[in-house]
């Protein structure tokens, strides 16, 4: 992402002063078009600079469309009434009406490429999280390894999974995409880019100040929507989740909720709830993929016509290589989750499959750690 | 103007619409005809067709954006239009929703609006108004729409076998691996591949006839604007087509033979596929507009009765246009590429802003002092004005990086190519249909009703696509078969315009049956226009001109010269004629 000419102009771009973002002062145009004004200081700098840029718009299309509106009035056709003579070109005004908008074009770009610098390159000493875009989700990596697997509802929707920030810091995002393209858009900070599959892609922001203004019930915070905004296919719009920006405390409080309970069961529901929930249930209905309810232990039949009884390699092996086996009725959907989970939480995940099936007592060869067989070679281009 | 006596007159030849052989043998006449107006006119009733398919799947997508879908806590699932009626998950009807809006995008672009005007109005009123008697190549004109026609079947076929969900730009690797079990995705790729090289040909064959069959007298500054404009466009066409062709023929490969070029699975770059596509498709952006500008030209000047503000100005920036349109193309991509890339392309594409700009003063300024008729073709000229303007101006945002960064891929997107490709070259489309209506088909339309539809579809349209400038500043992103509460209200309003859109579209529909079936007889020029194609009959007869044609005025010179067929007490010059 930085190249080296982008140096000088970074010092530029940190030039703006830092303001205290309330959660809306937005008025007037600002309102209808935003809502609310930008939430980090480049968002705002980038409200100003679309408001500049419509403002110059407005003044060219208001006098463009009051000349055609006068001009047609007044020079309406009258039978009989031949047109006046008038010349068909004068150059000292084409000239002006070339140069005066291409001046005021050139100003939105440069004043578009300050604002684009600001939001691309990172602050030092930044909050590093990785994020990885899949069909359908966001996982969210904090430096500590925790991941998050809160939901709430929020907009209408349930299951909005909820990722916490600390106010007044900088942010630097990572991302990476496990299947197709994706784009992690926080309208909010006013900032997007694509996440791919071959390359980490990237932004920075500072988080939000809080004030009495964010109290809620639940303390004190304030919500920041994320949207995927690539086309990614069946459940493109439901890839959405919350970015919670709170106070330092209570932003380490919940990172320690997040980690690990002791109980497999319970970290297990939770590997689910972050990365599974989308395609599967617990309660028998079918989704995208099976349910997991009582499928451990469950002999599974596939579409070539095999089947298996889903023991911890049958497990391992759909999480890990999900197209090497389909089951009857559905579509090879899932993609690698190779890199993605780590040993822990397939064991988590196996255990919490365990504790919602009845079959458990089916014979399991050890943990299954040991003899990892799935294999990455075949049937990845199936996806 | 023009003709000098010669050799023989053909007054007893008949118009090219009169049919000289029974049922079978005229629909025969037809499929094998050379004449570039019966080939101009099948395209238009193609093209139609086309724009029927596709305005049926948007209001589709419409409808389903009525309500949000939601899916309550104990599983059951409200707002979903598509799809069984007990889905086990939202997803059945969402990939039913994505597969409409990639009917409703795949077909809008390569079937409807590439081929509308030129193909259309080009291949009746290039020759007419160059004064010859067809396009350079006759036959390749035929074996074009031949082409056009298994492109759009192949389309067609797709869609009939389930339709793809790939998004009209086919983005790898989503393309290169949904639907693996099937080729109907293979099969709309294709498709589009089939349907460039129609275009190609035809901007080809454009291209020669404006070299070669210009009538004795007119020279390249004599040329009509609509000329001009086709002609700019045909040089895109030839040039950008087989780059396009290239890539989807690679990315057919890809999907048969897994050969790894834009799939990362299989040690491909899916950005390099983006490069290869908009190399193409922005170019294509202006083989969209280029030909509906050239329309306004025509009627602003006609129906104002004025010379045009800066002729040359608009001529060359068409030629600006195209030449510059050539190295925009990564300003789709800024959240896709480097610092350095992102701020060349986010330069570049204000460059092609400022020809567009000259443009839109030079029409404005045509009003000044006319005699302006307000009828359909004028409503929707000055409709052309006032929309086109606002997605001109909703481009400087995309354009600049910082705003860009927020607004890519919402609906603000949809809205500014919305208002640019229909509020630009639909509007153009319909403008000039009405504006050569006679001269095609011999007849009147009723302007009344035409008047009406024109002001149905403007105010359905900007209820329609307004909105949606909304939604995506707000936050709402493009392919989004379902949203948050907050957004509501817009899309409802949204899909009340495009019910409003439909019953405009409906009027005009009626109103062009009834003038077929009813219409008064049209004289061969209602307009009173100086162009080639007011000399001759209403409906042109078969070979065009009953003589040959020779160029004595300008294309605009209403001031000194009264029009062919008209009577001077309708159409007045004015008291002192011009010095220029
Ligand atoms: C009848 C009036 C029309 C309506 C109501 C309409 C509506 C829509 C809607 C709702 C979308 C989907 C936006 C999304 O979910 O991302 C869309 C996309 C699109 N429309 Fe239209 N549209 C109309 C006419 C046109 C015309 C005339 C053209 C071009 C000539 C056009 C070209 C497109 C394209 C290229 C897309 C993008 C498809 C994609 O995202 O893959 N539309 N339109
Ligand atoms: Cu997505
Ligand atoms: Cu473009």
């Amino acid at each position: 992402m930085t190249m080296p000419f982008s140096l000088p102009l970074t010092t530029l771009a940190n030039a703006v002063p830092p303001v205290r973002v309330l959660p809306n002062n937005a008025d007037g145009f600002q309102e209808i078009f935003f809502r609310t004004n930008g939430q980090t200081d480049s968002a705002v700098w980038t409200d100003g600079l679309f408001m500049l840029t419509f403002w110059f718009s407005t003044f060219f299309f208001v006098l463009l469309m009051g000349l055609l509106v006068y001009w047609c009035i007044i020079y309406r056709r009258r039978p009989g009434v031949p047109q006046k003579i008038s010349p068909s070109h004068n150059t000292p005004l084409e000239i002006l009406w070339t140069v005066v908008p291409s001046s005021g074009m050139l100003v939105i770009f440069f004043l578009g490429f300050q604002g684009y610098m600001d939001k691309l390159v990172p602050a030092s000493g930044a909050l590093q999280l990785e994020v990885t875009g899949f069909k359908w989700d966001w996982k969210v990596s904090y430096p500590d390894g925790t991941q998050t697997g809160q939901t709430v509802t929020l907009g209408g929707r349930n299951d909005i999974k909820v990722h916490a920030l600390p106010e007044d810091t900088e942010v630097s995002l990572r991302l990476l995409s496990n299947d197709v393209i994706h784009a992690f858009w926080i309208p909010d900070f006013r900032m997007k880019m694509d996440v791919f599959p071959n390359r980490y892609t990237g932004y920075g922001f500072r988080t939000p100040v809080l004030g009495p203004e964010d109290d809620h019930p639940e303390g004190r915070y304030r919500d920041h929507w994320v949207f995927c905004a690539e086309y990614c296919g069946d459940l493109h719009s439901e890839m959405a989740a919350v970015l919670r920006v709170m106070p330092r405390a209570d932003y380490e409080q919940w990172l320690k909720d997040q980690g690990s309970s002791g109980d497999p069961v319970i970290d297990g529901k939770r590997v689910y709830s972050s990365m599974c929930a989308t395609c599967h249930t617990v309660n028998g209905a079918k989704n995208i993929g099976p349910s997991w309810m009582n499928l451990y232990g469950s002999t599974r039949e596939f579409e070539d016509g095999t089947s298996q009884i889903a023991d911890d390699n049958y497990i391992r092996e759909s999480i890990l290589n999900p197209n090497a086996k389909i089951v009857k009725g559905f579509q090879p959907q899932m993609t690698s989750y190779q890199g993605v989970i780590n040993d822990t939480d397939i064991a988590n995940v196996i255990a919490y499959m365990k504790s919602i099936s009845e079959h458990v007592e089916q014979p399991a060869e050890g943990e299954g750690e040991g003899e990892a067989p799935a294999s990455e070679t075949d049937a990845e281009g199936e996806g | 103007m023009t003709t000098a006596e010669t050799t023989h007159d053909h007054h007893d030849e008949g118009s090219y619409l009169t049919p000289k052989y029974g049922v079978m043998g005229t629909i025969w006449d037809w499929m094998t005809t050379v004449d570039h107006k019966k080939i101009g006119v099948m395209y238009l009733f193609a093209v139609l067709f086309m724009f029927f398919l596709g305005g049926v799947a948007a209001l589709a997508v419409r409808l389903e954006l009525l309500e949000p879908v939601r899916v309550a806590a104990d599983g059951t699932i409200t707002g979903q239009l598509f799809g069984p009626a007990n889905p086990e998950s939202i997803a059945t009807g969402n990939n039913i929703f994505n597969r409409l809006f990639t009917l409703h995008g795949a077909i809008m672009v390569f079937m409807f609006i590439i081929p509308s005007v030129p193909a259309a109005l080009g291949n009746f009123f290039l020759p007419l108004m160059l004064g010859a008697k067809d396009v350079a190549f006759p036959r390749l004109n035929l074996f074009s729409w031949y082409i056009y026609v298994v492109g759009s079947l192949f389309g067609v076929f797709s869609i009939i076998l389930g339709g793809v969900d790939t998004g009209w730009t086919f983005y790898t690797p989503y393309s290169t691996t949904t639907d693996a079990d099937h080729w109907r995705v293979l099969l709309m790729v294709l498709a589009a591949f089939v349907l460039g090289f129609s275009s190609i040909l035809t901007g080809l064959n454009f291209i020669v006839t404006t070299h070669k069959l210009r009538a004795p007298g007119m020279g390249w500054f004599d040329m009509p604007l609509f000329i001009w404009a086709i002609y700019a466009t045909s040089i895109i066409q030839v040039l950008a087509t087989p780059v396009i062709g290239i890539t989807l023929l690679l990315l057919i490969f890809e999907r048969l033979f897994k050969v790894g070029i834009f799939d990362p699975a299989l040690g491909g770059d899916p950005v390099l596929y983006q490069h290869f596509f908009w190399f193409y498709s922005h170019p294509v952006v202006y083989v969209m507009i280029l030909p509906g500008m050239g329309i306004i030209s025509e009627i602003l000047s006609v129906h104002a009765r004025k010379h045009i503000f800066g002729y040359r100005a608009i001529a060359f920036s068409s030629l600006g246009i195209a030449a510059v349109s050539f190295i925009v193309w990564g300003h789709h991509m800024f959240t896709a590429m480097g610092e350095l890339a992102s701020t060349i392309f986010s330069a570049l594409t204000f460059l092609v802003a400022i020809p567009t700009a000259i443009k839109m003063f030079n029409w404005i300024a045509t009003l000044y002092k006319g005699s302006i008729a307000i009828n359909t073709p004028m409503l929707y000229a000055l409709s052309f004005l006032f929309l086109f303007s606002i997605g001109g101006l909703t481009g400087l945002p995309l354009g600049a990086l910082a705003t860009d960064l927020h607004l890519h891929d919402s609906y603000f997107v949809v809205a500014h190519f919305h208002y640019t490709m229909m509020g630009g070259t639909v509007i153009a489309f319909l403008g000039g249909i009405h504006h050569w209506w006679p001269k095609m088909f011999g007849r009147m339309y009723n302007e009344r009703a035409g008047m009406i539809g024109c002001v149905l579809v403007f105010i359905g349209f900007n209820l329609t696509f307004m909105t949606q400038f909304f939604l995506g500043t707000q936050g709402m992103p493009r392919r989004y078969a379902s949203y948050i509460d907050e957004f509501q209200t817009l899309h409802v309003l949204s899909t009340y315009g495009s019910w409003i859109l439909l019953a405009g579209f409906l009027v005009h529909l009626f109103n062009f049956i009834h003038s077929l079936v009813a219409g008064p007889k049209a004289p061969p020029n209602p307009w009173g226009g100086l162009t080639l194609e007011w000399e001759t009959e209403s409906p042109p007869i078969e070979h065009n001109f009953h003589h040959e044609v020779l160029v004595q005025h300008g294309p605009y010179d209403f001031d000194t010269v009264v029009p062919p067929h008209c009577d001077e007490r309708e159409f007045p010059l004015p008291e002192t004629p011009a010095s220029h």
